[in-house]
């Protein structure tokens, strides 16, 4: 075999896993988010053929006809108990359509059910798809795949008139343009006063990184105990600042502080790790430059913001699109702590539409104009900070 | 610390030291509270044998080192740790959740992206560019795009509240397969084409000569992997809603909801997740920290 041919055989061989597993997991998913935010899926209604139930005992209450005594009875006797609409609806348990019940009505083999229910010739188990599709002349494939509404546009629309659309996004949106910069900035003062002739580097660095070690959900739970009420964070204050008039804050239960309290434990959480980023562009700069402009008769001010930022750039510009990235998707933190919807952000709102009301095609939409913003912001920023410098 | 050899003055030392020694109190100082909680005991029995409750709310907290280490008027105990265990029975199963899911992601993910990775830096396959090209794309999109149908796959499938649904969707990463690229492409090409005159195959050159020399990248990728994996919270949350599949970030929430007036035991479940996090940090902190450069250098 020739060694190209080889090379491609190996190629995909060591390939083939991560193609597929990206296809399925995340091509295809992005595919059908698209679709189903034209669409008004609902998971409880995809879901409703795929339960099994035992016919038996659905007939059993149908019919008032014992499963052993069943074969004392013939057929047309059973047929008279029987009605197959009413029978999938409220013993099977699926909720029907007016065009279902109308395909049930014509095409039920219901002869062919209760002369297998005689015999006992019906499974103990079986779900409702496969159930459907035997039991039914025709069309049964019409029960075993849900198809969800095509409704276009519809849920962009909604959108638009949805109060907690426009909170959950704007939430998001404050909590970027006030945590992305100002958790940057003190990363960047961090990463210069590690930069400056210091002992104990690797110390510090050490400490500022172990919040982002720690998971969320554990931050949150400490948080929930320094921020409350009788909390310590209260008793430090009042300590402090009690004889100025200062009174303990309710920090989570206050919706017009709960989201700022959040925005400044993620603030603590990331500054630290964003520090390392910024030390190791600080130790690239060759120290000629600072003394090129030292001689110039630059001050310590003029050069951080003339030589230290601008050559900062690569890393500003990967820490702020990071940090927005994942501003604009915070969840944990708000499913931990935030109790008042006025202070929900946008993921905690999709997740709430699609995991809690059942509106998957909705929170798919939100889902999509999401993606369009971060898309855009992280363009903009890019452009923004190329422009600057 | 190359950069660093220039004059630096002798205020600007201290207003650095003032700086970080003021941020590290801060940082250090919520992990520390809950610290001291999770080993405050919810009662305690005193000398003349009384019962009282003890309040974690109560100021000053009367922190004592000596005789014994006390505080809010208790002597410190470890028994939280333990009584977290048998409050709730299903924990040691969380915790072993959470070990399966982090360790098997982290296997997944070292030989899987590796391979990839390997593929695409340095053999050529047709349709390579255009695969390449795709993965770009699609870090851009966020994981909030991708759930609902990534869940409804998995429901299709009898896959939630399972092992394999919980990992499977996860097994490979485009982070790490970039990652594991960018070290390949790194790697001196000699060693390779020394192998291939030798007679060696692609798969040999592979496993003998170049996976040996991968380490240093793999322990990276493993480490951010079982780090994300163990602290993952969105995607258990969604995947498992049988209380036996917890894992130990889903255990927190429930800890939440079911002992919320607990606070000896919410934060002693807090710590004891962190603590292996910790000790693995502590041990491995150079791929850490080495790693979220390179990461930021190519941004």
């Amino acid at each position: 075999m020739k060694y190209k041919t080889k090379e491609a055989i190996v190629g995909y061989l060591f390939a083939t896993p991560i193609i597929l597993t990206v296809l399925v997991f995340t091509i295809y998913p992005i595919v059908a988010a698209f679709y189903y935010s034209l669409t008004d899926y609902q998971p409880l209604e995809a879901r409703k053929y795929t339960y099994i139930f035992n016919p038996y005992d659905a007939l059993e209450i149908h019919t008032g006809i014992l499963r052993k005594e069943a074969r004392n009875y013939t057929i047309d006797e059973m047929l008279e108990y029987f009605d197959p609409v009413s029978f999938v609806e409220i013993d099977v348990g699926v909720k029907l359509g007016e065009e279902e019940k109308k395909l049930i009505k014509e095409y039920f083999d219901s002869l062919n059910l209760l002369n297998d229910y005689r015999e006992g010739k019906l499974p103990n188990e079986i779900k409702i798809a496969d159930f459907m599709k035997r039991y039914m002349y025709k069309h049964g494939d019409r029960f075993t795949k849900y198809i969800p509404r095509f409704v276009g546009l519809k849920n962009f629309k909604d959108m638009l008139k949805d109060m907690y659309f426009y909170t959950s996004f704007w939430n998001a949106l404050l909590y970027s343009i006030i945590v992305v910069p100002i958790q940057t900035l003190l990363a960047i003062i961090l990463a210069v006063a590690a930069n400056s002739k210091i002992k104990g580097v690797n110390f510090f660095k050490s400490v500022f990184f172990l919040p982002a070690i720690t998971s969320s959900a554990a931050l949150s739970m400490i948080f929930w105990l320094i921020y409350s009420k009788p909390g310590v964070l209260n008793k430090i204050l009042v300590a402090l600042f009690g004889r100025f008039g200062f009174q303990p804050v309710d920090y989570l239960n206050e919706p017009r502080i709960a989201l700022f309290a959040i925005m400044a434990m993620n603030i603590w959480s990331t500054a630290g790790y964003f520090m390392v980023t910024f030390l190791a562009g600080l130790q690239d700069i060759p120290s000629s430059i600072y003394e090129a402009a030292r001689i110039d008769g630059a001050n310590g001010w003029q050069i951080f913001w003339k030589v230290t930022l601008p050559l900062l750039r690569p890393q500003i510009v990967f820490v702020s699109i990071m940090g927005t990235i994942g501003c604009m998707q915070v969840f944990d933190q708000i499913y931990f702590l935030i109790r008042n919807l006025r202070n929900i952000t946008i993921s905690f709102y999709i997740y709430k539409n699609a995991f809690e009301y059942g509106k998957m095609g909705y929170a798919s939409a939100l889902a999509v104009v999401l993606f369009g913003v971060i898309l855009v912001l992280s363009l903009v920023q890019r452009k923004i900070i190329k422009e600057e410098y | 610390m190359e950069g660093s050899v220039r004059s630096v003055s002798k205020t600007s030392v201290i207003i650095s030291y003032i700086i970080l020694i003021s941020y590290a109190i801060a940082t250090l100082f919520p992990f520390t509270w809950a610290l001291l909680v999770s080993l405050t005991p919810i009662t305690y029995t005193d000398a003349q044998g009384v019962e009282k409750g003890i309040n974690i709310f109560d100021w000053p907290p009367r922190i004592r080192l000596f005789p014994k280490p006390s505080a809010f008027g208790a002597p410190l105990t470890f028994q939280n740790y333990k009584l977290i265990f048998e409050v709730v029975p299903l924990y040691k199963r969380w915790l072993m959740n959470t070990i399966i899911y982090a360790g098997l992601l982290t296997v997944g993910n070292i030989i899987l992206n590796s391979l990839g990775g390997y593929a695409f830096a340095r053999l050529n396959f047709p349709l390579k560019n255009f695969w390449f090209t795709m993965f770009l794309a699609t870090m851009m999109v966020p994981g909030q795009v991708t759930l609902i149908p990534q869940y409804n796959l998995l429901v299709k499938y009898g896959l939630v509240n399972t092992y394999t649904g919980l990992f499977l969707p996860k097994l490979t990463n485009v982070f790490g397969l970039f990652l594991m690229r960018q070290f390949f492409l790194n790697f001196p090409k000699e060693l390779e084409e020394a192998a291939r005159i030798d007679g060696s195959g692609i798969l040999r050159t592979y496993f003998k000569i170049v996976l040996p020399n991968a380490l240093p990248a793999l322990s990276a990728l493993a480490i951010y992997t079982f780090l994300g994996a163990w602290n993952d919270f969105q995607w258990p949350l969604i995947i498992m809603s049988n209380k036996e599949m917890y894992t130990l970030t889903l255990g927190l929430n429930f800890f939440k909801t079911s002992y919320y007036t607990y606070w000896q035991y919410m934060m002693a479940a807090s710590i004891f997740m962190t603590l292996p996090m910790l000790i693995i940090f502590l041990s491995f902190q150079r791929y850490f920290i080495e790693t979220g450069k390179a990461v930021a250098v190519k941004g």
